[in-house]
């Protein structure tokens, strides 16, 4: 008997930790920032969805190139049709783990540096990136921000000598997504 | 002479209108404008979900970057800090509900709080793809 109900707790147990650890957002955002003496260009995408697993520290996020908006429209086509070639690469994808996950305790509101390392896809190519961020924890919701420089040439991303002038070869990308406690 | 410099005179002039053209409708060309755009593809909300999920490949393909009108049963519209989205849920996985989930131009947020849904619609926007749980719609009208 006893120990049908320690193994009922087990499982009980089990199943609280499997559904407590999910955090998510579908509309997380992500900003690309590119700076030159020529232009500034900015694009925004509020279409971004991330997952994190708050007990083994596994991050994913999921971008459509084509969620992006820029303030000019010939920008936004060119972006797409020349650069990132969207239609053949309409994603972009980071995944990866915080490696400090022991350090984040989620059940305690507060602000956490996160450290984070993983595979990023751009355009079809993957690299391996360590970058560093915060985690606040409020509540049911975890709100990740990072900021962070992506080399463009990196990803094998050919910018025509007519606007070289006008993109910067590094960009810099800033991550905030709200997730919020995944509840089935 | 005179007629050199009339000749010289005229070419700059149109030179000028050129780069104005140029600038102002090719490098300034101003995005569409979403709500007056036509449908390039009109099918039912479920046959553009069945086909992104079944057919990735080919339905990006077909429809990612084109304008899009759905019809069919929209089951909740929901709020983040700054987007109303209408969702069409088809299915559940990982993270959930998954279906079509369309972004409204701020002048149709309210007419989207103000339907008891599940409600019958016609939405239409620019499809940007499918990120394996849903398929995004941005600018989108009713009508």
């Amino acid at each position: 008997m006893k120990k049908t109900l320690n193994l009922l707790l087990l499982l009980l147990l089990m199943a609280s930790s499997v559904t407590a650890q999910r955090y998510i957002t579908k509309n997380g955002y992500i900003r690309f920032f590119s700076s030159t003496p020529v232009e500034d260009i900015k694009a925004h995408n509020r279409q971004v969805q991330a997952a994190l697993n708050s007990e083994t520290g596994e991050v994913v996020f999921k971008v459509l190139m084509k969620s992006f908006s820029f303030k000019k429209a010939l920008m936004q086509e060119h972006f797409n049709e020349k650069f990132v070639e969207s239609d053949k690469y309409p994603n972009s994808t980071l995944k990866g783990k915080i490696t400090n996950i022991d350090e984040i305790d989620f059940t305690k509101n507060g602000e956490y540096p996160a450290k984070v390392g993983g595979k990023l896809t751009i355009h079809g190519v993957t690299n391996s990136i360590k970058e560093e961020g915060t985690l606040t924890v409020e509540g049911g919701t975890v709100h990740a921000q990072a900021e962070f420089m992506v080399t463009v040439a990196d990803y094998d991303i050919k910018i025509p000598s007519s606007v070289r002038e006008n993109i910067a070869k590094e960009v810099k990308v800033t991550v905030d997504c709200k997730l919020k406690k995944f509840k089935k | 002479m005179r007629k050199t410099l009339k000749i010289i005179g005229i070419l700059a002039l149109i030179g000028i209108i050129a780069a104005f053209l140029v600038y102002r409708f090719v490098y300034n060309k101003p995005h569409p404008d979403y709500e007056k755009e036509v449908a390039e593809y009109t099918l039912s909300a479920k046959e553009f979900y069945d086909e992104f999920k079944n057919q990735t490949v080919a339905a990006n393909k077909k429809y990612t970057g084109k304008m899009i009108q759905v019809k069919g049963e929209l089951d909740k519209v929901i709020q983040t800090d700054s987007l109303t989205i209408g969702v069409f849920v088809f299915s559940t996985g990982m993270f959930g509900n998954e279906g079509i989930r369309c972004t409204l131009l701020p002048k149709y947020n309210q007419k989207a709080k103000n339907l008891s849904t599940p409600a019958n619609v016609s939405i239409k926007g620019l499809c940007t793809g499918y990120n394996d749980t849903d398929v995004i719609m941005e600018h989108c009208s009713f009508n």
